[in-house]
């Protein structure tokens, strides 16, 4: 069977965990608060797979020995599979991830400009550990790809679509810019930019709030997989009651048993 | 019986932190190693892996890992293998040309057949209908595992226990003949039922 996913993604930056708006980041709370405070564990119970994003730009050395660090924290209680990345531009900067603990890693710039060195990752550590995001924001009707923590426009979303038929990677997480932090729902009207069917899984994020918005994503068959940033509403039962309403609305979930 | 101690190969392909973390929860002794040596105050052996059969068996060979594998196990000791550590127990692999594996289990590592609808690779949770022996207590089943693969095997012609799984076709997910176990998913990501089954399989004498 195919089942669909819930996918929690962490925003991390300079020590502390984030909520994003519209790509604005506020500081919320550091590795410490998230474990203690908001039942994180828990949480992880009842997702298929976790995403931790740095999203310092250009970041040093320091920053990203400080990244590792927290996540080597985190993840000691935690058995999903985990995404690392931000800001990859190489393939040393994608073994690093690996070697500190991502299933794997998180590709956004590179897709963009230089697919070479993401064939590069995939023939060693294989299609299934590159996860590709592009960012994306509709425009007078069109959709654009954004780069550069969405301060540059790059190339409308169909081209942007149309660029990786030759592209070795597993999923394609599509992220609206205009949505993210929003609650207000997902934008699944991007998928019309697709020319060609794919086959490979699409998962989409921004604007997920409450339950309802994951049955009314999840539904559509050709959508793999949820993703949410949003750090209050689901923390603590929040994603919890999420799955097990899609569940009962008939959306094809693993169901964990605790 | 003395004291129960892990050893999790690192032969350098994919990342082993998740076992280590899982075994370090759990609260057994484990080592991590490199090379082949010092396997005799073990009790277990577990092989975790990611990566293409061929390069990974090649690597493993050359570095003395067959035989120290094959010598382990000869003494019944518990030896587990993780997704290609799975599949390198099978005779061989034809990921990016032809492999051979460890042969304990008499069958042959493909990629999922062309026919199959489903997308490659078979990526998420999937329930595993297993065989409800000794490894299995205390694990419903079915029960939600973690997969990440484009191959597997499909046939064995083997008196090996198999718990099986289906994606497009039916696949082998968990084998097991005497004390050695394979699984082709990983349950190092697979929340506490796989925590349950890498406890059940250190309580294997």
């Amino acid at each position: 069977m195919v089942y669909k996913r819930i996918i929690y993604a962490l925003l991390y930056s300079k020590g502390f965990f984030h909520l994003s708006r519209n790509f604005r980041l506020q500081q919320v709370g550091n590795v410490e608060w998230l474990k203690n405070n908001f039942g994180f564990g828990e949480t992880c119970d009842y997702i298929d797979e976790l995403i931790i994003t740095l999203t310092t730009p250009n970041p040093d050395k320091k920053e990203i020995a400080n990244y590792f660090e927290d996540i080597k924290k985190l993840k000691e209680k935690i058995f999903v599979p985990i995404t690392l990345g931000g800001g990859i531009r190489t393939l040393e900067q994608a073994k690093n991830c690996f070697t500190n603990g991502a299933d794997k890693i998180l590709i956004n710039y590179l897709a963009h400009n230089n697919m070479e060195t993401i064939n590069k990752i995939s023939d060693i550590y294989g299609e299934q550990a590159i996860t590709l995001m592009v960012d994306y924001k509709k425009i007078g009707g069109n959709n654009y790809s954004f780069i550069n923590s969405a301060e540059k426009k790059s190339i409308s979303l169909k081209d942007y679509f149309n660029s990786l038929k030759n592209l070795k990677f597993g999923d394609l997480i599509i992220n609206s810019i205009q949505k993210d932090g929003s609650g207000q729902g997902l934008d699944a009207d991007c998928l019309n930019d697709f020319l060609y069917d794919l086959k490979k899984p699409i998962l989409l994020m921004g604007g997920a709030g409450k339950p309802e918005h994951f049955v009314s994503i999840l539904k559509n068959e050709k959508i793999s997989g949820l993703v949410t940033a949003n750090l209050f509403n689901f923390l603590g039962t929040g994603l919890e009651l999420a799955r097990s309403y899609s569940i009962e609305k008939g959306i094809r979930l693993i169901k964990f048993s605790q | 019986m003395s004291k129960k101690k892990v050893a999790i190969i690192d032969a350098g392909f994919g990342n082993i932190s998740s076992v280590n973390n899982a075994i370090k929860h759990l609260g057994f002794d484990f080592d991590i190693i490199t090379t082949t040596s010092n396997l005799n105050t073990h009790t277990h052996l577990i092989l975790p892996g990611v990566g293409s059969f061929n390069k990974a068996s090649k690597k493993l060979k050359s570095l003395g890992w067959f035989d120290a594998i094959k010598d382990f196990s000869k003494k019944s000791k518990p030896f587990l293998g993780i997704c290609l550590g799975m599949q390198l127990m099978f005779e061989s692999g034809d990921e990016h040309g032809d492999g051979e594996g460890l042969g304990f289990f008499k069958g042959k590592c493909e990629k999922f057949s062309q026919q199959n609808k489903y997308p490659l690779p078979h990526v998420g949770f999937n329930l595993v209908k297993h065989s409800e022996t000794n490894i299995w207590k205390n694990i419903p089943s079915p029960s939600p595992f973690y997969f990440v693969h484009s191959y597997r095997i499909s046939n064995i012609k083997d008196e090996a226990i198999i718990s099986k799984t289906f994606y497009g076709e039916d696949f082998i997910a968990f084998i097991e003949k005497k004390k050695i176990f394979g699984a082709q998913f990983h349950p190092e990501k697979s929340h506490n039922v796989g925590l349950k089954l890498l406890k059940n399989f250190i309580d294997q004498n």
